[in-house]
Order: structure tokens, then C-alpha cells, then sequence
């Protein structure tokens, strides 16, 4: 099982790229898609559901070209995209079955899965309730279990988080581990708790070109004896951010407490254990200060 | 002066939207092309026994604005019969309520906006006008006055009470979608013939009708005397003249004109009693008349997603590898009518029966006809539905979505017709009557084209429920042989034409959703 990213790049109209030259080699396990708003997550995602067709490059799934072959992609895929609907007239076993025949299941083996999704995602209890009176979390959930109806090798999920409470969350990054076994699943979302928890690899994405693809270890690796924390005074703390790369703060009683990105720490910084975000903040400063140089 | 600007803004805000978009360009090209038709004289007003005005600014204007406030009326209303919905849909909304804004100034707001960008399309017209009396062969002396008078007097009025219908009926639970779209085309229809009957409309017919015949009759008294009134396009040309030299604009015919004006205001603060001030708990987010309760998450069933462990794993997925195109028409059908309520139901059974039992055949003919216009609300969804529901990229990144979901659907919605219409074509099999039968089996293929070809292109549910009922109205209705599409005329020879009009329907349909998902 292997999904290939070959040089893909996507104009929208005029000169506006989205992706240029976006190469990558995907086996089994959990890929976190980073990367700032605009970055071209949604546009990449969109192009391996088939949804989209890339502009230049290809997309091979074990092998097959999927421009020329969408459906030996689609017949195993599972797609959560970052907006979607529901029909609000449909209660979520109605829906579900709608979206089984949509992708070709049987009646009997879809029911037993619809069922078997429904307690997956908690969503049991209330199967018979129209969709339109469901919560953003519980229509989150209804494509999260739409997304597995097929048992997809590839599952993409597309900022899946948002719209989740900080307990579903939780509940959704432990279902994402356990389905990582056999598949390839492609996690994109801005947040970096999310993948810190999920992924296997990490590919940074900025203006539309890949930063970086390596494994959180390696990531934070290259991160090391590079984070400080300082404390400052939070009248201070405009000053500094002009002069620093400045990742998280929190304020304390005895000031501010910055944790600093750099080669060359401020005077009186203690150095700190990185984390993911200190690594992805540092990797993309560096390369915006490619682009710009 | 701070609500004016506020107004302003809001009324800026709508206009550039909406003008930006493609149906606003569509729909001024055909108000261009209808003034095209007029300045090659292909369309006609007709008074009296064939005369027409002679090409004057005074009949210029008058002709082009009543074939302006017309068609505005109507195609208009479809037009801008969305801007409270779309502050819905985009959320705006809800930050417009949480703001000091008034539910009358909102309303005023809306119809304010709806009427810039309908009489945005008069000015067009009003500019057309002049160049084409300096085009006009025939056109006599230019007076700016007699020209515009017409498009200030009739067309703006009418499209501003357009306009603020257009609110009133976004705001009126019972009227906000398709249902709306339906009834105001017999509303529109009754205000017309309100014009040829006396009475004074929102057009200005009236008005015209009044002074035409006046002056007519003083050049043919016995022709006035069989006098009647037609807009004619494409037909047979009035040969004899007469001087018309406009409408005496006196006082009282002012004071009419601007009434409609305090009539549209009065429509649009009437409207704000309806408004929900987007409310989610008064929200109707349905279409189809059943009411959503608001999110849930509050209710002691609201499911939380609880807990950090994962049951189990799923278990492994057996495909039988069959054809599973009969599940999925048969989810197409609940699609399209989970939601109606025992009376949709129960009126389509009566006229089901209608078209069976009655020995009457005019009586099962117009049985067939009320019982094919009742489920237009369910064939309007078709090919579009994905677009309003925003359930595009869940189906269409499934395998075989355009070879197998389309057909489906398509099969769906002639299922739809076969059964709702079934007492008719049951009644003709057992009649043998094949030519009759083919006729209707054709009807019940073209309507689910019709739908799936104009959800598909315009991604709205509103242009096939529009024109659908115009030609409702027009063909079927008044059983005018080549327009009706039902095969309810005797002995219809449009059989083949509506057969073959379904397939390039359907073809429509296919290359325009096939365009859109970008692959095979």
C-alpha cells in the first residue's frame, strides 16, 4: 500500500498557486499534514479525494496514475473534508445508508456497520433524530463515521478537530491511533497537539511547497538547545517580540513567561525541552526568512 | 445621518454582491434582448383592431418600460429572492443581530437593496431606450421626458413593491422556499390580470390601457369599441398607427404611482413582524415545513462523546460485489420525500385517484396536470441538492459517483412521476391507447430531466421551480399542443420532441456534473 505525490502542483485562476512541485512518499501510518491557514492543506486534500485534479504532477495510488483512474482510489478511500453538510431531513442511520449506497455496500454488511460506526462515535442513542437538530461536534461525528463506512486503506481527514470539544478531541486522536494499523491515514489541521499525539510523520507545508517531512523525533531533534524560556516584564513584551521569535507565553507573578526560538538566547534565558509547536514554529520562521531572502 | 450610513453600507454591501454574480448578468442580457426585441419590432403592444403608436418617445418609452416592469416583476422576484437567506447561510447574520439594528431597518434594508439591483437594470434599459429611438428608422422627435417618464412612473415603482415582496416573502415561514416560488407566480399572474380588468396594478397596464383606449377612439370610435390590449412578440405586425402622445401625468395619476411606493414600504415593515432576527430557534432550516430544533447539545440526549478509550475494533467490511443501484434510488426517493407531511401525501393520493376513477376525461386530465405540478418541490432538488447542502466532496470523492449516484437519482425522480401520475398511465394501458401512453411516459421522463439538467447547471433549486411553473401554466394548463410536455392534449405530435428533450436533458446533466467533479 503506498500513495505517491509527484511534483503536484495547482493554479487556480491567474497566477495563483496554491501548490507548486509538492512531492511526497506515504506508507501505512499516520501522516500530520501541518501548516498555517492558506498553506494549500485544503487543496493538496482535495486532490488525493479525487475531488480535484492538479494542475501539473500526479498522484499514483499502488502504482495507478489517479487522474486516469479515480475510482481505484475512490473504491478505498474515506474522506472527511474540513466543510461539509448533512441532509437535515435525514436521521444519521438514514444518512449513513444513503451514503453506503452512494459508495457501492450491500444493504446487510453497511447495516452492520452503520451500527457498529454509531456506537464508534457515540451517536447510537440519538440514530433516529433528524441530522438538522444535531450540535457541530455530532454532525462532526456523522462524517467521521461516514468517512469509515467503506473501511478505506486511505483515510483523509481534513481538519477533523474543529468543532469538537477538548473531550472529543481526546476521543477522536485515540480512534485515529487505533486505526492506524493497516492504513494510511492523512491527518491536516493547523493544530499542533493534534499531530504531536496522532501522527507517525509530519509534513510542514507553507505557500503552497513542502518545508519539511520528517518524524516528530527527528523534528524536534533539529530543534534542540534552540528553545529558552525568559521571563520579562509584561510591559517588555512588545520589545521582545520585535526582537525574537517568540512561541508560547503565560503570565506569572513575576512577569511574563516567553519561551524564545533562536540560536543566540536573550540574556538571563534558561534553555527548555522543545516541544512540536516550538519545532514547527521554528521551521516555518525559517523559511519564510528563505522566501523572503 | 448614523442610520443613513448604516443603511447605506448594508445596501452597498447586498448590491455588490449581487451584482457580481452570473444571474445578475443573465438576467439583464435578457432584459437587453427583450429591448433588442422591441427596437427590431419583434414585440408589440396591440390596441384596438391591429394599431400600434406611432414610434414616438412617448410610445417608445411606454413600450419598453412595460415590457421592463414585467418581465422584472417576475424574473426579479426570482432574482433577489435570497438576501435574507443568504445572511443565513453565510452567518452574517447572526453578527448583524447581535448588533443595535432594528427588525424595520433590517427589512427596509433588504427590499432597499433588492431594488438597487432591479433598478440598476432599468437604468440599462432606460439608456437602451435612447439609443434605440436614435436608431429607430422611424422614431419622430426625441423627448427625453416622454421617454423616462414611463420607466420612473411605471418601471420603478413596480420594482421596488418587487422587491419588497421579495423580503416579505423570505421573512413568511410558509413562504421562504419553493412553495414561495410557486405562489408568487400566480400572484404575479392575478396582478396582470388585475391591469386588464379595471383595476389599477403595480405595472402600470392600467394606466396604459386607460390612455391608449382614450386615444384611440378618437381616431377609430368603432375600433375602440372592440378594443383590446396585447403585448405580442413574434407575432402577426400591427399595420395601422395612431398618435399616442403619452400619459397625461396629472396629479392624481402621480398620487397613484407613488402609492405603490408607500405600499412597497408598508410590505417591507410588514415583513419585519415575520423576521426572525436569525434566531435559531425560530429558524426554519428546512425546506420542507419541518421545524429544526435548535442544536442539541444541551438536551439530556445530546450524546457526548465521552471518555478517552475506543471500543473495539470494527468489524471487517464483506462486499458482496453486486450492483447496488437499486438501494441507492431507493435512498434517492426517501431523499426526496422524507419530510412531507400526511397532507402532501394525502393530495397526492386524491389526485392519483383523480386520474383513475372519474369518468369525466377533462376531469382526469386536470387530475394528471395538478397531480404533476404537486411534487415540483421534490424534483427541484435534484442535481442541486449537493450544492445547497454543502454534500458535494462526501459524494463525489465516492467511487463511480457520476456513473451510478446521477442515473439514480434521474431514476428516482421519473419514479416519482410514474407514481404520481400512474392513475393516468394505468387508465391508458388498459385503454391501449399507445400513442396517448407514449406521450405520457415521455412526460414523466421529461420532468426529472427538466430538474436535473437545470439543478445541475444553476445549482438552485429556484430556476427549475420558476420556470417550471410558467411553462406549467403556459403549456399544460392551457393545454397549448406544443408546449405541453404532460401529453394531456389530444392527440399532442410533441411526443418525440419531449422523448428526445429528456435524453439531451439528462446528457445536459451528465456533462455538466462530470465537469464539475473534474474526473471521468
Amino acid at each position: 500500500m503506498q500513495l505517491a505525490i509527484e511534483n503536484v502542483s495547482k493554479r487556480y485562476s491567474g497566477d495563483k498557486w496554491a501548490l507548486r512541485n509538492f512531492s511526497l512518499q506515504l506508507k501505512p501510518g499516520v501522516l500530520g499534514l501541518l501548516g498555517p491557514n492558506g498553506a494549500g492543506k485544503t487543496t493538496l486534500m482535495s486532490i488525493l479525494a479525487t475531488i480535484t485534479r492538479a494542475t501539473d504532477g500526479r498522484v499514483l495510488w499502488d502504482g495507478t496514475d489517479v487522474a486516469s483512474r479515480p475510482d481505484a482510489l475512490r473504491t478505498t478511500l474515506g474522506y472527511l473534508p474540513q466543510d461539509f453538510g448533512v441532509y437535515p431531513n435525514l436521521n444519521a442511520v438514514e444518512f449513513l445508508e444513503y451514503l453506503a449506497a452512494v459508495k457501492g455496500l450491500d444493504a446487510a454488511s453497511s447495516r452492520q456497520r452503520i451500527d457498529e460506526l454509531l456506537n464508534l462515535v457515540n451517536l447510537a442513542d440519538v440514530r433516529k433524530r433528524p441530522l438538522g437538530g444535531y450540535s457541530g461536534g455530532m454532525k462532526q461525528r456523522v462524517g467521521i463515521a461516514q468517512a469509515l463506512l467503506n473501511d478505506p486503506r486511505l483515510l483523509i481527514v481534513d481538519e477533523p478537530t474543529a468543532g469538537l470539544d477538548p473531550e472529543e478531541r481526546v476521543r477522536f486522536r485515540n480512534l485515529l491511533s487505533e486505526l492506524s494499523g493497516e492504513r494510511i491515514v492523512i491527518l491536516s489541521t493547523h493544530i499542533v497537539s493534534d499531530v504531536e499525539a496522532t501522527a507517525t510523520d509530519i509534513a510542514l507545508i507553507s505557500q503552497g511547497t513542502l518545508v519539511e517531512h520528517a518524524t516528530p523525533e527527528e523534528l524536534l531533534r533539529r530543534v534542540e538547545g534552540k528553545v529558552w524560556e525568559w521571563v520579562v516584564p509584561s510591559t517588555e513584551l512588545n520589545a521582545a517580540r520585535q526582537k525574537y521569535l517568540i512561541g508560547n507565553t503565560a503570565r506569572r507573578g513575576d512577569g511574563v513567561h516567553v519561551r524564545v526560538l533562536g540560536n543566540t538566547p536573550p540574556v538571563g534565558a534558561q534553555p527548555v525541552t522543545p516541544n512540536l509547536e516550538d519545532a514547527y514554529l521554528f521551521r516555518l520562521s525559517q523559511h519564510r526568512a528563505g522566501a523572503t531572502t | 445621518m448614523k442610520a443613513a450610513r448604516i443603511l447605506y453600507q448594508m445596501l452597498r454591501a447586498d448590491f455588490l454582491e449581487r451584482v457580481r454574480r452570473y444571474s445578475f448578468l443573465v438576467t439583464l442580457a435578457a432584459a437587453l434582448y427583450l429591448a433588442y426585441g422591441v427596437a427590431t419590432e419583434k414585440v408589440w403592444i396591440v390596441v384596438g383592431d391591429g394599431y400600434r403608436g406611432v414610434y414616438n418617445s412617448a410610445w417608445i418609452g411606454v413600450l419598453m418600460s412595460i415590457c421592463c416592469s414585467t418581465f422584472l416583476s417576475l424574473a426579479g422576484f426570482y432574482i433577489v429572492k435570497n438576501s435574507v437567506q443568504r445572511d443565513s447561510d453565510t452567518r452574517v447574520g447572526q453578527i448583524l443581530a447581535a448588533t443595535p439594528m432594528r427588525k424595520d431597518f433590517y427589512t427596509l434594508a433588504k427590499t432597499l437593496s433588492n431594488f438597487a439591483v432591479l433598478a440598476c437594470m432599468v437604468g440599462v434599459l432606460m439608456l437602451a431606450a435612447v439609443g434605440m429611438q436614435r436608431l429607430q428608422p422611424s422614431a419622430s422627435a426625441f423627448s427625453l421626458w416622454d421617454l423616462w417618464a414611463p420607466f420612473l412612473l411605471f418601471a420603478l415603482p413596480s420594482t421596488l413593491l418587487t422587491a419588497s415582496v421579495a423580503v416579505l416573502f423570505e421573512t413568511l415561514p410558509g413562504l421562504r422556499g419553493g412553495v414561495g416560488n410557486v405562489v408568487y407566480f400566480f400572484a404575479w399572474t392575478a396582478s396582470l390580470a388585475m391591469g386588464v380588468s379595471g383595476i389599477d396594478d403595480p405595472t402600470g397596464l392600467q394606466l396604459l390601457y386607460r390612455s391608449t383606449h382614450d386615444a384611440l377612439k378618437a381616431v377609430d370610435p368603432g375600433g375602440a369599441d372592440n378594443f383590446h390590449f396585447s403585448l405580442t412578440i413574434g407575432g402577426e405586425r400591427a399595420v395601422r398607427t395612431f398618435q399616442w402622445d403619452g400619459i397625461e401625468w396629472t396629479g392624481k395619476v402621480l398620487l397613484m404611482r407613488l402609492a405603490w411606493i408607500a405600499v412597497a414600504v408598508g410590505i417591507s415593515l410588514l415583513a419585519s413582524l415575520f423576521f426572525h432576527r436569525f434566531d435559531p430557534a425560530r429558524v426554519w432550516r428546512k425546506e420542507r415545513g419541518l421545524k429544526v430544533a435548535p442544536a442539541m447539545e444541551s438536551e439530556p440526549g445530546a450524546a457526548p462523546w465521552g471518555g478517552a478509550s475506543v471500543p473495539g475494533p470494527l468489524s471487517p467490511l464483506v462486499r458482496s460485489g453486486g450492483s447496488q443501484f437499486w438501494p441507492l434510488v431507493q435512498s434517492e426517493l426517501r431523499l426526496m420525500l422524507k419530510g412531507r407531511r400526511w397532507w402532501w401525501y394525502a393530495v397526492a393520493i386524491g389526485l392519483l385517484g383523480g386520474q383513475f376513477v372519474p369518468p369525466d376525461a377533462s376531469v382526469r386530465s386536470w387530475c394528471l396536470i395538478f397531480a404533476w405540478m404537486w411534487p415540483v418541490l421534490a424534483w427541484s432538488q435534484m442535481g442541486c441538492r449537493e450544492e445547497r447542502y454543502s454534500t458535494g466532496a462526501l459524494l463525489f470523492s465516492c467511487e463511480r459517483s457520476l456513473t451510478r449516484q446521477l442515473p439514480a437519482l434521474w431514476t428516482a425522480g421519473v419514479l416519482l412521476a410514474v407514481v404520481t401520475g400512474g392513475g393516468m398511465g394505468i387508465r391508458l394501458l388498459l385503454a391501449a391507447d399507445w400513442h396517448s401512453f407514449a406521450a405520457w411516459l415521455a412526460g414523466a421522463c421529461f420532468i426529472p430531466s427538466f430538474a436535473l439538467a437545470l439543478g445541475a447547471w444553476t445549482g438552485s433549486s429556484k430556476t427549475f421551480e420558476a420556470i417550471y411553473t410558467v411553462w406549467w401554466y403556459i403549456g399544460p394548463a392551457h393545454q397549448i399542443p406544443g408546449m405541453d410536455f404532460m401529453g394531456t392534449t389530444p392527440a399532442s405530435s410533441t411526443l418525440g420532441i419531449y422523448a428526445l428533450g429528456a435524453a439531451l436533458l439528462v446528457s445536459a446533466a451528465y456533462w455538466r456534473r462530470r465537469q464539475r467533479l473534474g474526473y471521468a
